[in-house]
């Protein structure tokens, strides 16, 4: 196990920011801690640098009990948002930073720098000092910098926030390779959940400083077993249901249960199926699948590649939101206004909260 | 190609700047120093030269001195304090700071006396501040107590406190975070805020003059002795060592200036 938290906690006065938070991660992954801004999420990355005290619960590392011991004695790397390169110091002076304090000789410090200049591609920009490169680079050199004293942990605070989109895609990428051919352990925070589901092998979602769940980027976004999560990780429709012997009951409505959902039965629970589930017939038209109800075509608009419709459902007038392919979308003649029957492909249930 | 008709108004403007600047700056510098050289370069010699003028100068310069090393360590400790902690009454602290700026340095220097004087109410002080040099420090340091404080602040609140963390997280302690990531940072604006201090330092006259009693040869500052000079009809006296002062805040400025231009290159 790299980093154990248990039951960590941080308050500020009488609020929680982060209130009993739990977490094991293993040797190697990228876990990425998603949520949105002012969840906590960054404060328990403070928190395992040992820049924010804890007020409750024991942090290890690689074995190790760091709960009391100053950020200098922790071995972790930390990656800020605005990136926080020392701005006097050449690009190898900020790099080589660490190695100094702990007095490692000249000739190796210099063998290490060159290493990690390689690692991130910017072998001719040792002697260049920040103020003199783009966002991109300066995260790339901060990056390094964290790298350098080999920790046990690399942490990083939102670290594309401050990015433009296009070099946020491709830092991603870099960092992605750098923490696997390193094998080092990573703890990323953001609040982007596009940039957790590329990167992560896990996800961790905060709300209101608590951890609600962890899975695979897959698992949360098909199985969320928070209503949190199923709204935070893209679109999802929301209904309220029951579950009774092997029958979904949505009002007068009734679905087939989906497997593995036993341990919810007799429990209000809510169903959840994503936009891109949802199937669209005309109204004359058989429908494949099962049928959910019928609607209105309330809007139609344009996603890329693919459209983005709302329906209001009849007779309650609730949204549904679908993605449709543009070619469908034009068999059917879809325009606002017509009627529709709508269809779900698959459907998650979740329990009520 | 830059625009180099100007319009009337714009000629009126640059009028008026250079009138302002003329009459205000230049003037009173063409007549100090025609005033100095009247009776050519003998009289400004003998009168720099002499001993008691010297004096007051030496004594100047060691209160500006002490003042501005003393102002530069307390005020980089006080910028700390009020950009990176927080606690109670810091507003009111903050605003203290500016309070030499706005008090005339007669009223402090008369409040001095009143306190440490032979009858004030702290008149067994153990160190003699009425009447002594000692005193005239104490006031200097005040009057030029906002300069390094009022000059650092900005950098250290436009910084912020991720450098410093990061040198935490790779192993630097605080004091050495201190002298590798923020004094580096703050160098420049530390030598300006301290070439201000020395500035208002050699200048100041009214509280040395009232805590000091402008003693000949023990309290006297050059200020002042000009100021004596002029009262005895020592033209020569006054009019050599206000060149003087004034060479030597020219020289101050022209550092300051500098310095400014590096301050805006990083």
């Amino acid at each position: 196990m790299s980093i154990y938290l248990h039951n960590i906690t941080k308050k500020y006065g009488a609020t929680a920011v982060v209130d009993d938070v739990s977490l094991e991660i293993e040797q190697g992954e990228l876990f990425v801690l998603l949520g949105p801004s002012g969840s906590g999420k960054s404060t328990i990355l403070r928190m395992i640098a040992g820049l924010a005290p804890l007020d409750g619960g024991q942090i290890s590392l690689n074995g190790r009990d760091v709960t009391h011991l100053p950020p200098q004695k922790r071995h972790t790397g930390f990656v800020f948002q605005n990136y926080s390169l020392f701005q006097h110091m050449t690009v190898a002076q900020n790099i080589g930073f660490g190695l100094e304090i702990q007095k490692v000789p000249r000739a190796q410090r210099k063998e290490r720098v060159e290493e990690l200049l390689t690692l991130i591609e910017m072998q001719e920009y040792g002697n260049r000092l920040p103020a003199q490169l783009s966002g991109g680079q300066q995260q790339r050199v901060a990056v390094a910098r964290a790298l350098a004293q080999k920790p046990d942990v690399l942490l990083l605070d939102e670290p594309f926030g401050a990015l433009d989109v296009k070099i946020r895609g491709q830092l991603r990428q870099n960092l992605r390779e750098i923490q696997q051919r390193l094998n080092v352990t990573a703890i990323l925070v953001t609040h982007d959940q596009e940039e957790a589901f590329e990167l992560a092998d896990k996800i961790g979602i905060i709300d209101k400083g608590r951890l609600l769940e962890i899975g695979t980027p897959d698992q949360l976004y098909r199985h969320p077993a928070h209503r949190f999560t199923a709204t935070f990780l893209g679109n999802a429709n929301l209904f309220n249901a029951q579950r009774n012997g092997s029958t979904i009951y949505i009002g007068e409505k009734r679905l087939p249960a989906p497997p593995n959902t036993e341990f919810l039965a007799g429990k209000p629970v809510q169903m959840m199926f994503r936009p891109e589930e949802v199937v669209i017939a005309s109204a004359s038209h058989p429908l494949d699948g099962n049928v959910f109800g019928e609607g209105i075509i309330e809007s139609i608009a344009f996603a890329g590649a693919l459209e983005r419709i709302a329906i209001k459902l009849d007779p309650s007038g609730e949204l549904i939101q679908a993605l449709i392919s543009p070619e469908i979308s034009r068999q059917l003649g879809l325009r606002p206004g017509d009627a529709v029957k709508i269809g779900v492909k698959n459907f998650h249930l979740l329990p009520l909260e | 190609m830059k625009e180099r008709n100007l319009s009337f108004g714009g000629i009126l403007l640059l009028a008026i700047v250079l009138i302002y600047a003329g009459v205000l700056l230049l003037a009173p510098v063409l007549a100090l120093v025609s005033n100095t050289f009247q009776n050519g370069f003998e009289p400004f010699w003998n009168a720099i030269t002499d001993g008691e003028a010297l004096g007051t100068l030496w004594l100047s310069i060691r209160l500006a001195v002490l003042a501005s090393t003393f102002n530069a360590i307390l005020g980089v400790m006080v910028a700390w304090v009020l950009v990176r902690h927080t606690f109670w009454g810091k507003g009111f602290l903050n605003a203290l700071v500016d309070l030499p700026l706005v008090i005339s340095p007669v009223i402090v220097g008369y409040v001095m006396i009143v306190l440490f004087g032979r009858l004030g109410w702290l008149k067994d002080f153990p160190i003699k501040l009425a009447f002594s040099w000692e005193g005239m420090l104490v006031l200097t340091v005040f009057v030029s107590l906002p300069f390094v404080i009022r000059e650092i602040q900005p950098v250290l609140s436009g910084m912020g406190k991720e450098q410093e963390e990061a040198a935490f997280t790779l192993g630097a302690t605080p004091w050495g975070t201190f002298w590798r990531v923020v004094f580096p940072a703050i160098r420049h604006a530390l030598t300006y805020g301290i070439v201000l201090t020395l500035a208002r330092s050699l200048g100041e006259f009214g509280a040395v003059a009232v805590i000091g009693g402008g003693t000949q040869g023990s309290t006297e500052s050059a200020t002042i002795y000009i100021y004596r000079s002029l009262n005895d009809r020592n033209y020569a006296g006054a009019y050599s060592m206000a060149l003087l002062l004034g060479i030597i805040s020219v020289v101050i400025l022209i550092i300051m200036n500098n310095l400014r231009i590096h301050k805006r290159g990083g």
